[in-house]
């Protein structure tokens, strides 16, 4: 069973490997100059960029301007990739502090306001939007889905931009809490404790809902 | 296991990253842990509600919007130069190069294996040729036996195989000069002593013998004591005639010649020769020891024509005196 585990283990490796294989041919491209090869890059990628900037910051404005100037940073700097993690590691990692940046800024402008901004760029004030009765026995007659969405992203707003960026890598991207360490350029003992703040703080601020 | 412990294990036990050893551990402390797994149950309940708010596709204008003001962005930006391009590659290598201690070091070790190994094949290639340039090192002397002149010593070194030859080589030279010079003179008395071959002795002794005959000084050279010699020993009558021409003129004046040409009168077996002295010694024929030496030659001689030839001269004696 075991070895069956490590063969499949091995064979899943190797065919990671052959996948990446047209994926670093690229980057040495584009390492060489080539516009072609980081376009297409660009378009492996892309998708994966503006959803975890738009999830986090709940505006597709700053969505495009984190998506813009990621790939710009990975045009200027991807002769400095060297190959030591995946390039879906190196991307995150710009993305991310992009991103963090971002609800930095934010945080520091409307610091206790529960503000999120929808398609058309208006701005609404989740908390004052929510009814009174606040009985979680059943929510889906309480609440419509709409509401309820930015109830939580509101609640998500109150975490620091770090344990927003944990969760947001750990629940909504699933991703390995080793690798959410990679990209933050911590352990993998501190993502896990910074999962562990944003999640008590998470219970307490929808606590109210039930 | 403390609630606190368990707490934060709860955490990574629903988002699936708690080992199964834990998690059993786990399972066991919340079964008689109420508050524990109160704490779970809250936690299941938060990850549901967060699950309301969901992660979705980005929409496609809002995806062809931002592509194409990636490449507008893209094409305002100057292409990077080659050099940029030449200094970003170095660095890449030599980051790579220190991302490898052991790659470097395994470079540098067999860097250093080639090294040495060609300033040995180097050193041997070298050694071959100086030995090919200075056969005298050497130590096998079969390539030319013909050139050695003798073996001076043999010595063979203690409990080993090892002997050590001594020997000299023949070196075939030639020279051109005057019979007046003194280094053909050497040669040519050289000549007439040891020579192996009668010719070559014949051709010396004829030499020698024309020059004293001619005058030239033949006793500071030694040249007659050469031509005195070949007459009494020289094993070829016709070289020992030909000295006994070239010291005709030194007969009356040098006893030594003298005598010599007396002992060939007296004891060469050539009759030519004995007869050739008598004739020689007619000029001193008063002197007591020629008429000595001819009234024995004259009485016992086995050679008739020298008895008579002798008994001609001693009679002419008082007439000359």
């Amino acid at each position: 069973m075991a070895a069956t585990t490590a063969m499949n283990g091995g064979k899943s490796a190797h065919d990671r490997m052959q996948a990446r294989a047209p994926e670093m041919e690229l980057i040495r491209e584009a390492q060489s100059g080539s516009r072609s090869a980081f376009d297409a890059l660009v378009r492996q990628y892309e998708h994966q960029v503006l959803r975890l900037a738009l999830h986090l910051t709940g505006s597709e404005h700053d969505a495009e301007d984190i998506y813009q100037e990621a790939f710009l940073k990975a045009y200027r700097y991807i002769g400095n990739f060297r190959f030591e993690c995946s390039f879906y590691t190196w991307i995150y990692r710009i993305v991310t502090n992009l991103c963090l940046d971002q609800l930095r800024r934010r945080k520091t402008r409307r610091e206790d306001h529960a503000v999120v901004i929808d398609h058309s760029g208006d701005e609404i004030d989740v908390l004052a939007s929510v009814s009174d009765d606040r009985s979680f026995s059943n929510p889906a007659k309480e609440l419509d889905r709409k509401v309820l969405g930015m109830r939580i992203q509101a609640a998500l707003s109150k975490l620091t931009p770090r344990e927003r960026m944990v969760f947001e890598l750990k629940h909504y991207q699933g991703l390995r809490l080793r690798t959410i360490g990679e990209m933050l350029s911590t352990t993998e003992e501190t993502a896990k404790n910074t999962l562990f703040r944003a999640t008590k703080k998470l219970r307490t601020q929808l606590a109210e809902l039930r | 296991m403390n609630c606190e412990l368990a707490h934060e294990r709860i955490v990574t036990a629903i988002y699936g990253e708690l080992p199964d050893e834990q998690m059993h551990e786990l399972d066991r402390h919340m079964t008689g842990c109420p508050d524990c797994h109160c704490d779970r149950e809250q936690l299941l309940a938060m990850k549901i509600l967060a699950d309301a708010h969901p992660v979705l596709e980005p929409p496609a204008n809002l995806v062809a919007r931002s592509r194409l003001r990636l490449e507008e962005a893209l094409d305002a930006l100057p292409p990077k130069r080659w050099y940029e391009r030449l200094t970003q590659r170095m660095v890449n290598n030599y980051a790579s190069i220190q991302a490898a201690p052991f790659a470097a070091c395994l470079l540098l070790v067999v860097g250093a294996g080639a090294g040495i190994l060609g300033s040995y094949e180097y050193m041997q290639s070298h050694r071959a040729r100086v030995a090919a340039t200075h056969p005298a090192a050497a130590p096998v002397v079969e390539a030319a036996p013909a050139e050695i002149a003798n073996i001076s010593s043999i010595v063979r070194q203690p409990n080993s195989e090892m002997v050590e030859v001594r020997y000299n080589q023949l070196v075939p030279q030639q020279m051109e000069g005057s019979l007046d010079d003194p280094k053909v003179r050497e040669l040519l008395m050289l000549a007439s002593e040891n020579a192996a071959s009668a010719d070559v002795r014949d051709d010396s002794v004829g030499l020698l013998a024309a020059e004293c005959r001619a005058g030239h000084s033949c006793q500071a050279t030694g040249i007659r004591d050469a031509l005195m010699v070949v007459l009494r020993y020289d094993r070829s009558a016709g070289v020992r005639l030909k000295a006994l021409d070239g010291l005709q003129p030194y007969v009356a004046a040098d006893t030594h010649v003298r005598d010599a040409v007396l002992e060939a009168l007296m004891n060469d077996s050539d009759l030519r020769i004995r007869s050739e002295a008598v004739n020689i010694l007619e000029p001193v024929e008063a002197d007591t020891t020629v008429r000595q030496v001819l009234h024995s030659v004259a009485n016992s001689d086995q050679n008739p024509h020298i008895r008579t030839v002798s008994r001609e001269v001693l009679s002419r004696v008082p007439e000359i005196q």
